[in-house]
């Protein structure tokens, strides 16, 4: 009785109707449709599709440390007398805080790890040539800032290690001709760290980098959707009788946005694609809930460690880097004082770094194979092999102190 | 230690355990580490073989050759490894040798149980590698194993070795054993010796067979017979050959390395394919040899910082002591492969007209200028106490004695930095060269494989430098800081820092 009343009272609404009508009068002022569709439905190379996912677990792991930083950001005081005590309340009192700063350190380190690995795939498939370049350097640019993130981080929660890593890193500048001791001091506010030196690392762990680094995100994007994703040679390879036949039929058959522009007819589209919704879409999503899933485990299980509060005046405590650092630390352990070390910090890693991010303009060959390209693998692995070597030896370093 | 032991060092001659340990010692390190080294190069070959399409026939049968030497190697390495023990360690050095197994005894245990494994699978694979062509996942993987083996018994000998060096307080406990400070950096050193060690050895064995194949053909062309691998190629224009591969490789053979007696003979006379062959195996093992070498210099002056933080007079004894020229010997054997290794690449690449062969002739000079920089003496003088002594620690300006470049740190880390960097140019630009199909097979005069047989004999002398080096660097002790040589009196009854002692 009283529910037919209430239907004689309330008719039905049509809300499946009322919501299309409402989509429709979005979607005429944004044009939210067309983006989703050609966002979605764009080709990409169909093998391989598990190695490509490791750009989106990069982007989705920057946006897991842009939401944990967040939430840090309500608790956390950037200032030499609260930054400690504040992340111990967090760490100590706060519903889910150790769970939440595990989360933003454990995404953190696999961030680096992820990053790497798009890296090392795009070094060995090529994808870096032309007219991918500025792909590249973006991407290298990106991975930087990244690191850059990770050092100004490790500096925030003003305990022993992040005040012995703000001396250390900060002291780096200093052998820098010239100009060195004013970078130092530009950084720490003064000749020694101290109070501005955290609000001015914190200042570019806030806004300086990420600024930097979701413009970098939103070019490399661009360039990605521009260029489409090349993937690896396996993707071009023929396998009739007349290659050149084949590869025209594969232009004139390929969806948007192939074929690649200004590149070899060979390289211009993949011999099969799939659309990136759902085939491709599906595989990054699998691969970037894997990865957050096993932050989130680790994040409850280790944690996040905080030492004592710092103690400039401390004679017992042994500062060491983050593992991601080792390599760098164990450089300059290795490399001679004066006068060379002016030369390994500046000469050699800034060459390296020069290097790595002007690759496609150093690599001018036509080349995409692996085993066509020694000239570039050679020098690759020997630096990869370096900076795993270095890596082991400052662990044994930190041993055996 | 029990009573029974010696207390005191048996006696000895310049023959008896001057000399003799030498060469025992020396023997076991230089077989062991072509063991490890040649089953490492034998899986890579198994698998490039494997991976790609159509096969490998040099990779093949280059695979069964070095499983075959490893087992014939072995057999005498074992007895030589035992004799080494049971001569060197216990008749001459007993309480030493006592107290060493006492302390390392988990080491000595899990090096005697994967030498149990080695011999079980090293036979299966010696006595069934065609039996087992049908199933060539399965032999990988017993390749795999046996390498497995191999690297897990040197790991526990490097424990062993870099414990004498920097025991890391004594007898403290087994994990600070183990973790010593060079085991890590020692482990990395030999690790990528033996590879290059191997690949030295190749490279020797495949000149030498290939010397003794060219000269049966240039007997044969003497003899108006004709010799179709050898005889010239014409003039190529660089871009014909850069767009095709004018003598393609082995042809597509089939898997069984049994089956290739037939593919020769339908193909090529014995001869001429035998020189093909054996040019690409020596090339092979020269790539591996230089390219894993050029790691060392780096790996090694690690290890030296390793030596330097934990064992001062050790390191000032190889840098600044008696043995600082015997250390420059060793710069300079490691310049000479460098150096040996860019010449021989640099003929080859002439012989096939190669673009930039030009290159590794101005390489090759660059590397005779910065070996002969590094190895120049930092002091004219036997030793730095010496120019100490007579006042002369001083630059060469002023009067004194010191290196025109300065002192041990910048010149000879800078003539390093350099060593490495050329021989990595050198072999990038090689490899490059091979990579566009310009260096083609059996074009290397015979006069090339003189410079491979220079290289093996380097990278021999190399190891017995190194060596004599590391086994005096420690003296007077046995156990650095704690047993001495002489009497093998343990002289620290102390607590180290880490709380132990080698009591």
């Amino acid at each position: 009785m009283i529910r037919s009343t209430l239907r004689f009272l309330m008719p039905k609404p049509n809300l499946k109707g009322r919501l299309r009508s409402a989509y429709s009068w979005f979607d005429e002022r944004t044009g939210a449709t067309e983006l989703l569709h050609k966002g979605l439905y764009e080709a990409v190379p169909r093998r391989g599709g598990w190695a490509y996912t490791l750009g989106s677990a990069t982007l989705a792991l920057i946006l897991l440390q842009l939401f944990s930083g967040i939430f840090l950001l309500l608790d956390y005081v950037p200032s030499v007398e609260e930054a400690w005590p504040s992340l111990h309340f967090l760490q100590t009192q706060d519903a889910f805080g150790a769970w939440v700063r595990g989360l933003h350190l454990w995404g953190a380190y696999t961030l680096i790890l992820i990053i790497g690995l798009h890296g090392l795939r795009t070094f060995l498939s090529a994808s870096y040539k032309r007219p991918r370049e500025l792909n590249w350097v973006t991407g290298a640019i990106l991975f930087l800032l990244v690191l850059g993130l990770a050092i100004t981080g490790a500096m925030l929660p003003w305990d022993d290690a992040a005040y012995w890593t703000t001396t250390v890193v900060t002291n780096i500048l200093h052998y820098f001709p010239v100009i060195g001791d004013g970078l130092r001091t530009l950084w720490r506010g003064g000749s020694f760290v101290g109070p501005i030196t955290l609000t001015r690392t914190f200042a570019i762990h806030i806004w300086v980098l990420p600024f930097l680094l979701f413009s970098f995100i939103g070019v490399h994007l661009y360039l990605l959707r521009r260029h489409g994703e090349f993937g690896a040679w396996i993707n071009y390879n023929t396998s009739s009788d007349d290659p050149e036949r084949e590869i025209a039929e594969r232009i004139r058959a390929v969806e948007p946005p192939y074929p690649t522009k200004r590149i070899e007819k060979r390289y211009a589209a993949p011999s099969e694609t799939v659309n990136f919704f759902p085939d491709q879409l599906a595989k990054d999503t699998a691969v970037s809930v894997l990865l957050i899933a096993v932050i989130f485990v680790m994040g409850r299980l280790a944690g996040a460690p905080l030492d004592e509060a710092a103690n400039p005046a401390t004679l017992t405590y042994v500062p060491a880097p983050e593992w991601f650092y080792l390599p760098l630390d164990q450089f300059l352990v290795l490399t001679p004082q004066f006068p060379l070390i002016a030369v390994g910090i500046f000469v050699i890693v800034v060459a390296g770094g020069l290097a790595f991010t002007l690759l496609p303009f150093l690599d001018r060959s036509h080349e995409r194979r692996p085993t066509r390209r020694p000239e570039v693998l050679v020098p690759a692995l020997f630096m990869i092999f370096t900076v795993i070597f270095l890596a082991m030896l400052g662990v044994n370093r930190l041993y055996n102190l | 230690v029990t009573a029974q032991i010696p207390q005191t060092a048996v006696g000895g001659s310049l023959l008896s355990n001057g000399l003799l340990v030498a060469i025992v010692v020396l023997l076991h390190i230089q077989i062991a580490a072509y063991l490890i080294g040649s089953t490492t190069l034998a899986a890579i070959s198994e698998a490039v073989s494997m991976v790609r399409r159509h096969g490998d026939e040099r990779h093949d049968r280059l695979a069964h050759g070095l499983v075959q030497s490893s087992a014939y190697v072995f057999g005498f390495g074992s007895a030589v490894a035992i004799f080494f023990v049971m001569l060197a360690l216990l008749v001459y050095w007993g309480k030493f040798f006592v107290a060493l197994q006492q302390i390392t005894f988990p080491t000595f245990f899990l090096e005697a149980v994967a030498f149990a494994v080695e011999i079980a699978l090293l036979y299966t694979l010696y006595a069934n590698w065609q039996r087992l062509a049908r199933y060539r996942r399965a032999r990988l993987g017993l390749l795999i194993l046996l390498n497995l083996t191999y690297w897990w018994q040197m790991f526990f000998i490097d424990v062993v070795a870099s414990f004498m060096l920097t025991p890391n307080g004594g007898d403290v406990d087994i994990l600070s054993q183990f973790l010593n400070p060079t085991q890590l950096p020692l482990t990395v050193h030999r690790t990528i010796g033996n590879v290059a060690w191997a690949g030295a050895v190749i490279a020797f064995a495949g000149a030498v067979r290939y010397l003794g194949v060219t000269r049966r053909l240039e007997r044969a062309v003497r003899g108006d017979q004709p010799a179709p691998a050898l005889a010239p190629h014409p003039p190529m224009a660089p871009s014909r050959m850069q767009s095709e591969r004018p003598l393609p490789a082995f042809p597509a053979a089939p898997r069984t390395v049994g089956a290739m007696a037939a593919t020769e003979t339908a193909t090529e006379p014995r001869e001429a394919y035998e020189a093909r062959y054996w040019d690409w195996v020596a090339q092979w093992g020269a790539v591996w040899a230089i390219g894993l070498t050029i790691f060392q210099p780096w790996v090694g002056y690690s290890y030296a910082k390793e030596i330097q933080l934990h064992a001062y007079p050790a390191w000032s004894l190889m840098m600044f002591g008696d043995l600082s020229n015997v250390f420059l010997l060793q710069i300079g054997l490691l310049g000479i492969i460098f150096t040996l290794g860019s010449v021989y690449f640099w003929r080859r690449m002439k012989a096939s007209r190669a673009s930039n062969y030009r290159r590794q002739g101005i390489i090759a000079v660059l590397l005779v200028v910065v070996t002969v920089w590094a190895v120049q003496p930092a002091w004219f003088a036997p030793t730095y106490a010496d120019t100490l002594a007579a006042g002369l620690a001083k630059p060469w300006w002023e009067g004194g004695l010191l290196n025109p470049f300065g002192n041990f740190i910048p010149y000879k880390v800078g003539a390093l930095t350099a060593m490495f960097l050329l021989g990595l140019w050198s072999l990038t630009s090689y490899m490059r060269a091979v990579s566009r199909d310009q260096v083609l097979p059996a074009r290397t005069g015979r006069r090339s494989q003189w410079l491979l047989l220079g290289l093996g004999v380097s990278v021999s002398a190399m190891m017995m430098v190194m060596g004599v080096i590391r086994e005096h660097a420690r003296q007077p002790y046995l156990i650095n800081g704690e047993l001495t040589i002489s009497n093998q009196q343990i002289t620290n009854n102390q607590a180290s820092p880490k709380g132990g002692s080698i009591r």
